[in-house]
Parts: C-alpha cells; sequence; structure tokens
C-alpha cells in the first residue's frame, strides 16, 4: 500500500515538473530602450499638420537654471530618486521603450477591447453606440475597421503635431534650460536613456497630454485607465531625471494645447469632418439600395441574423488628410462587374472554389489577416508591423511620431475611399448571391467592392514602402497576402481584392507626397 | 471474466475534451485483454454561456459536434492498463454562414494503475491512479471557435479515482483530475483577452480541475449509472458580449450523464454502450445535449496460457 502510495507521488510529480516547467509566454515585450539616430533637433522646423504653425500654442520661457525654483525643483528630482519603489522602477521601465510607440501599442489595445458590435434587441432592431453615455450597453464606441482608421490617425497626427511644437520650443528657449537635469547636477541619475536636446519642454509629458486628450474623446468609457497611463509617463520622465516638473507642466499644457484645438467644439477638425453624419438614417440607407435597382444591379443587404444597419454608410463623405472631396471621388474605382453579368458568375464560381475547400495554409493566411471583431482591425495590425522598422531604424521621438501620423492618415484616407466605393456600387458579398458559399471568417456588414483589407494594406503599404525601402518587397507582398486572405475565405471576389489593392497604393501616393516636402527629410 | 469488458469506452464528450470513461472508472481489464471499439457520439447545442449570460445567437443557429473515436485498453497487468484513443471531429452550423470544419483530433494515451483493493465490509474499496497524455494529431486550427474542432493544446494530467462497489452490484465512486495545458500557437500575430492585448501568437492555456461523481449499478453483464462531470477551468477570460469564444476561455459546465453498458451474450466477446448528457450549468460554453453509442469488442491474449 505504502509503496504504491510513493509510485504514484513520485509519478505525478514527474508529470508536474516535467512537460511544463516553462509554460510562461515569452517575447510578448517587443520594444526595448534605446537611443535615436538622431535627435532630429530640426523637428520645430518640420511643417504643422492640423496647427497653423508649430508656435501657434504658447509656452512660457523657462526660469533660470539658476533660479531658486529650479533649484528647488532639482531638489526634490533627487529626493524621490533616492526613494524610488519597485513599482516606480517597473513604470519608468514600462515608458523607457520610447513613449510614441508605447502609445501606439495602447491605442491599438483600445481598439481591439471596443471593436464589438452591438448585440440585436429581442425585437431584431439593434441599439446605436451613444457617445453620450459611453458605459451603458452597447458599449461606445464600436470601433470598427473605419472608426479605428479615423481614430489611428487622430491621436497619432495629434502627437506628431505636439511633438514638432515641443521641438519648436525646446530650441526656442535652449538659451535659458539647455541641459536636462542629470546633466545640470550629477546628483540626478538617468534611468532612461539619454537624450541629447533641451528638457524645456518635456516631450514624454507633451506627447501623454495630446495622446489622452485624444484617446478620452475616442474611447470616453476608458477615462481612468487613460488618465493613468499619461499620468505614469509624466512621472516616468520626472523619475528618471529625464526632466523637472517645469518641463513636464508646460508640455503637459502644450499637448493638451494641441488636442484641444483639434477637438475644439464647433471649430475643431474631429469636429467638423463629417463623422458625426456618417451613421444616416434608414431613410438615407434606401437610396442606396434603390440606386443599385435602378443601375439593374442586385443591392447589397446585410447577412448578420438578425440584419444589422450597414456600417457607417456615409464614412466615405468623411474628410480625408491628404486627398480633396473631389480626389476622393475622382480615385474611385469604376464600377464591378454587373451582379448579371458572365465575370460575375465566373468570379463567384471562383470563390465557390474556395469556399469548398481551402489548404492549411490558406486557412492560416485567412485567419493571419482576420482582423475581424475583436481584434485592433486592419489599420492596427499595419500598426503592429511599422512598430518593429520604428524600433529598428532607432527614430527619435518626434519621427516615431511622424512615420506612425503618416501611416495613419494614408490608413484613414484608404477607408475614407473604400467607404466611398463600397456605398456608391452598393455590391453584394459572394454569400447573398450564393447562399451555400460558406465563410472561413466572418462577413463584414457592408458591400463587398472593394476589399477594405485591400485598400488598407495597399495604403500602408505605399507609405511604410517610403519611409522603410527596405522592407518594401515585404510589405507589399504582406499587402497581396491580407487582399488574398479575403478571397481565400470566401467574403470577396477577385475583382474587390485586385480593385482595392490599387485604389489603396493610388491613396498611399497622396500621402508619400505630402511626406516628401514635410520638411523631415 | 467477460464483464471486464465494460471497462472500456468514453462516457463523456465535453465540448473539446474527450475523456474517457475508461479513465474515470473504478474498472480494470484483466492481463493481457485487450478491449477495442468504435464510439459515435452526436452533440448539440443552440444556447451557450457568454461568460455567464446564457444565450443564443442566430448567426450560429444550432452547433452541431459529431465524433467517432477509436479506443484501445489493454491490460499489462492485473494492475495496470494502458488505454488510447483518437476522435474523428466534425462541427456544423445551423445558422449564419461559418463553415464547418472536420478532422483528426487528439490522441490520448493513459496508464491507469490500481493501487488499493481491499474488502470492507460487504463490499469493496478500490483506489486508482491515472496519468494521461494528449497531444494533437494533425495541425487543425484552434481559433475559430466554435468550430475549430479541439483547442490544439498538449495536455498531461493525474487522477486519482475512489470507489466503493457493494457484493450486490451497487456502487459510488468519485474521481479528480488536475489537467496541465500547454500554450497554443494562433495563426496571427496578437490577440486580445481577458482586458489585454497580448502582441504574440502564444497563448496561454489556464490548466483544468475537473470531479466526476457517479453511482450506478454493477451486476454480471450490466452496468448503469448517473454521473456529474464538474469542469473548471483556472483562470481565462469570458468571452466578450457578441465576441467569438476564444481558444483561452474560462470554460467550465456541470454535466450529468444516464450511461448503460450491456455484454452481448452473442456474438460473444462484443459489447454495447450508450449514454446521455447534459449541460445543466456553465461558463462560455454551449448548453449541449449529447447522445452517444458504440460497439467494442474484446481479445483474451492469454486465454490460452490460462486453459
Amino acid at each position: 500500500m505504502k509503496i504504491f502510495t510513493i509510485r504514484l507521488f513520485v509519478v505525478a510529480l514527474i508529470l508536474i515538473v516535467f512537460p511544463f516547467s516553462c509554460k510562461d509566454i515569452t517575447g510578448t515585450e517587443a520594444l526595448y530602450p534605446y537611443v535615436p539616430t538622431s535627435v532630429d533637433a530640426n523637428a520645430g522646423t518640420w511643417l504643422p499638420i492640423v496647427l497653423t504653425s508649430n508656435s501657434q500654442i504658447v509656452v512660457p520661457a523657462p526660469t533660470a537654471p539658476n533660479s531658486a525654483a529650479y533649484l528647488a525643483e532639482l531638489a526634490s528630482l533627487k529626493d524621490i530618486q533616492s526613494k524610488l519603489t519597485s513599482d516606480q522602477k517597473k513604470t519608468i521601465e514600462y515608458w523607457s521603450v520610447g513613449g510614441v510607440l508605447r502609445w501606439n501599442q495602447i491605442f491599438r489595445k483600445l481598439v481591439a477591447q471596443y471593436n464589438l458590435p452591438p448585440v440585436p434587441n429581442p425585437d431584431g432592431s439593434y441599439p446605436t453606440p451613444d457617445a453620450e453615455n459611453p458605459f451603458s450597453n452597447p458599449q461606445f464606441p464600436f470601433s470598427n475597421p473605419p472608426y479605428a482608421a479615423r481614430a489611428y490617425s487622430y491621436v497619432s497626427v495629434a502627437i506628431y503635431d505636439a511633438l514638432k511644437a515641443a521641438w519648436y520650443y525646446k530650441d526656442f528657449y535652449k538659451a535659458t534650460r539647455p541641459d536636462s537635469p542629470y546633466e545640470v547636477d550629477n546628483g540626478v541619475q538617468a534611468l532612461m536613456p539619454k537624450i541629447d536636446l533641451p528638457p524645456y519642454p518635456s516631450e514624454d509629458a507633451t506627447m501623454s497630454g495630446a495622446a489622452a486628450e485624444m484617446l478620452k474623446v475616442l474611447f470616453p468609457a476608458s477615462v481612468e485607465e487613460i488618465t493613468k497611463l499619461a499620468a505614469d509617463q509624466r512621472n516616468a520622465a520626472l523619475w528618471s531625471g529625464r526632466a523637472t516638473s517645469s518641463d513636464i507642466t508646460a508640455g503637459l499644457n502644450l499637448g493638451k494645447s494641441v488636442a484641444g484645438f483639434i477637438t475644439a467644439a464647433g471649430t475643431g477638425r474631429f469636429r467638423t469632418d463629417g463623422m458625426g453624419a456618417a451613421i444616416g438614417t434608414p431613410a438615407q440607407w434606401k437610396v442606396f439600395e434603390n440606386d443599385a435597382i435602378t443601375k439593374g444591379e442586385i443591392p447589397w443587404i446585410s447577412l448578420d441574423v438578425p440584419a444589422r444597419p450597414p456600417m457607417l454608410p456615409f464614412f466615405g463623405n468623411v474628410k480625408a488628410w491628404n486627398l480633396s472631396p473631389a480626389q476622393i471621388v475622382s480615385e474611385r474605382p469604376l464600377p464591378p462587374p454587373s451582379t448579371s453579368s458572365d465575370q460575375m458568375k465566373q468570379e463567384l464560381a471562383e470563390v465557390k472554389r474556395y469556399a469548398s475547400g481551402v489548404t492549411r495554409e490558406q486557412m492560416a493566411i485567412v485567419h493571419r489577416w482576420a482582423d475581424g471583431a475583436g481584434t485592433y482591425t486592419p489599420p492596427g495590425h499595419w500598426n503592429d508591423i511599422a512598430e518593429e522598422y520604428i524600433r529598428d531604424a532607432k527614430f527619435s521621438e518626434v519621427r516615431a511620431a511622424r512615420a506612425f501620423a503618416l501611416l495613419n492618415m494614408a490608413l484613414h484616407d484608404a477607408g475614407v475611399a473604400c467607404w466611398n466605393t463600397k456605398y456608391f456600387y452598393f455590391n453584394p458579398r459572394p454569400t447573398q448571391l450564393d447562399p451555400s458559399i460558406k465563410t472561413s471568417t466572418g462577413i463584414p456588414n457592408f458591400p463587398a467592392y472593394v476589399s477594405g483589407h485591400s485598400t488598407f494594406s495597399a495604403s500602408a503599404s505605399t507609405v511604410l514602402s517610403y519611409l522603410f525601402p527596405q522592407g518594401a518587397t515585404s510589405f507589399s507582398s504582406m499587402a497581396d497576402e491580407a487582399s488574398n486572405s479575403r478571397l481565400y475565405g470566401a467574403i470577396h471576389y477577385r475583382s474587390d481584392c485586385k480593385e482595392g489593392l490599387s485604389l489603396g497604393k493610388r491613396v498611399g501616393g497622396y500621402t508619400v507626397n505630402y511626406a516628401m516636402t514635410d520638411g523631415a527629410n | 471474466m467477460t464483464r471486464y469488458l465494460l471497462a472500456v469506452s468514453i462516457s463523456i464528450v465535453s465540448l473539446y475534451s474527450a475523456s474517457a470513461q475508461t479513465i474515470t472508472d473504478h474498472l480494470m481489464m484483466p492481463k493481457k485483454d485487450f478491449c477495442t471499439g468504435f464510439m459515435y457520439t452526436y452533440d448539440q447545442w443552440k444556447n451557450y454561456w457568454e461568460g455567464s449570460l446564457k444565450r443564443d445567437n442566430q448567426n450560429i443557429g444550432t452547433l452541431t459536434t459529431t465524433q467517432i473515436m477509436w479506443v484501445g485498453n489493454y491490460g499489462l497487468t492485473d494492475k495496470i492498463n494502458l488505454i488510447a484513443m483518437a476522435p474523428y471531429v466534425t462541427t456544423k452550423a445551423s445558422g449564419g454562414t461559418l463553415v464547418g470544419l472536420d478532422g483528426i483530433q487528439d490522441l490520448t494515451l493513459a496508464v491507469k494503475y490500481q493501487f488499493l483493493g481491499k474488502e470492507i465490509g460487504t463490499g469493496k474499496l478500490s483506489a486508482f491512479g491515472v496519468g494521461s497524455f494528449s497531444t494533437p494529431l494533425t495541425n487543425y486550427t484552434p481559433d475559430f471557435l466554435p468550430l475549430s474542432i479541439g483547442l490544439q493544446s498538449t495536455t498531461v494530467s493525474g487522477r486519482v479515482t475512489a470507489a466503493y462497489r457493494m457484493n450486490q452490484g451497487w456502487f459510488v465512486s468519485a474521481s479528480g483530475s488536475y489537467m496541465w495545458r500547454s500554450n497554443v500557437s494562433l495563426d496571427r500575430p496578437s490577440y486580445y483577452t481577458d482586458g489585454n492585448i497580448y502582441f504574440t501568437n502564444q497563448v496561454w492555456m489556464p490548466n483544468q480541475f475537473t470531479s466526476t461523481y457517479s453511482i450506478g449499478y454493477h451486476k454480471n453483464a450490466l452496468q448503469t449509472e448517473i454521473n456529474l462531470t464538474q469542469q473548471n477551468t483556472l483562470g481565462g477570460g469570458d468571452i466578450r458580449k457578441q465576441d467569438m469564444p476564444f481558444v483561452s476561455n474560462r470554460m467550465n459546465f456541470l454535466k450529468v450523464g444516464v450511461l448503460g453498458m450491456y455484454y452481448l451474450p452473442k456474438p460473444k466477446n462484443f459489447a454495447v454502450r450508450a449514454q446521455i448528457s447534459y449541460t445543466v450549468d456553465g461558463l462560455n460554453v454551449g448548453q449541449s445535449f449529447s447522445v452517444m453509442g458504440g460497439i467494442l469488442y474484446t481479445f483474451h491474449f492469454a486465454k490460452k496460457e490460462n486453459q
């Protein structure tokens, strides 16, 4: 008996220890601290995007290095550094990889968190997320791909414009406050990478203000989490010896003012870009349907059960960053094959072939790029891809912000151009024409032509190829794969994918044209 | 010895774990007997628990999972049995547009060891330890729930079972197992679950504790029982509102089952087995009703030596 029991325990112990001794997920932290290749000291001269000039927001002059106020700040800083807790050190470590990269991860997380469609009511209708009541059911927002594309672009642009303004004032006040605290007083330690730039105003505080104020408007129900992260970033700048409290106050005010300018009621770009009208009314949706019927086409219908209102049908009229409304129209692809044409029959047959059997590798491609409900969306995926290139290039904060701003402006513009096309043609999904077509990913709740994934991906690939030419081949093949994934998944025709890629490439070109003249080269 | 045929079968088909009766029960195959056969299970649900909220979803309709499982149990000695199982699983949703999947799922190998057998009063108390290992046999996707055929995790579990059987045939038994589950790889580079975003394709799988209780009658060619199974996943996130299920969700359930097994007088060495089970309560699983039927055959390799 005793021997049996002992043997049993030995067996159990082996089972516990042996196979699962290393079960932790490794490699989740893609970022690490680095010293930028260049500090981009002249970024205060780069063109602003939303601001009228980099000096538009006034930043008051700092106190002199030998003033009592500044000396008191240094003394306080040394006192804080002498008592750092392990939690505070973790906060420093978290932010030391670069604030721009971190905020990009944070807003990808928020998008994934809020990217869930409303649950149908018992009577088959759907509630609409309400910005005035974000904590209720349904939660606000539903950060679907167009919402997300626009959100990524605003946060990225706000951070970028705020940082250029910060760089402007760093240069402007460099005679008064040329050195970082750890350079002024050797009793202050540098616990984050040393950046050879004047500390006033603090770039970390600037971006904390810009990012947090934009995110609070976009994801109001997460105000507590956003506010805490922004405070952490400022604390990390202080605790690490990179900035004193006056550097931080000046940066915070600057960043908040930039976001405030963008979101100002009645006048801010964010309030006047047409997003408020993007949902429209059932009467307006009916017009799309009637137009398609008039043209002799089968109009799109929602394949959700119960049928769901179309996703942001007037997003195609939202203001783009680098295309005028006329250019959005002139870049619109030619019509898809008629729903009654032979070409459409052939394309439908091709979709059906994929529906009745994809290889395991094709299914992996479908799922790799699905980026559907509950994820950071295709624009988020391309931010994920950009992250490692920005990190490897060791970009300064302001240049990293530029890369994300350019990428996300192009993704937003791709969203606008794509949605404009989708609702103009109001073309049905393959499964609508042939209900026997089953799909290996969810069917998005909007018309087929052209593919959103293809448009987003080609625009991102175009901009990233400009920023990182060494990755061009890889970006382009990823865009092709993302595009094909929709055909393999049996939710798009080949025309949707092909024309989407072409549209995305053209749209991305507008942002590249802007980038060539923005003063950062 | 024919009644030992009863020792092999599967009684509980939880949605994604194929636990076998033979692993949880209080019976052993005698030395050099090999019992093998096929079990067919038809499992379906319309309602599911989204976290703790019970609901239906017209974009899934009724989800049907069918399974054909090969099972084998060999008596290495009277006290040590070697057990193996491998199912072929097919899924299908009656509503919505998502495609059903099918394929060979996971291989389970187990060693069952009787470490106690003692006459007490008018019955016998016995106790068993089981070590099991399971691993996917094919590269099916775990990231298309509820239509994935499995979770793609390699597992190791330890189980202890105790049973008391009175000589006239009535018995009670209780069994508990702890399952370690390996990380799972997805085809995508990022996912959101349990309030966090992960920038990796690796998913940490919480371990599981499962307990099974049964009461029944087992004498000669007949075995019947009523059983209760509670699976608790020790961690993992809930399915969010209107989201799809995720591989590492906290999948818990309480199932009741009724099992019947009968050794046929003719043809010799054949037995039939049937079970129904119903999910009474759960978290992040479907409220499934399943029916299982199977046929088994026993080879007596030791027959010649013994006679």
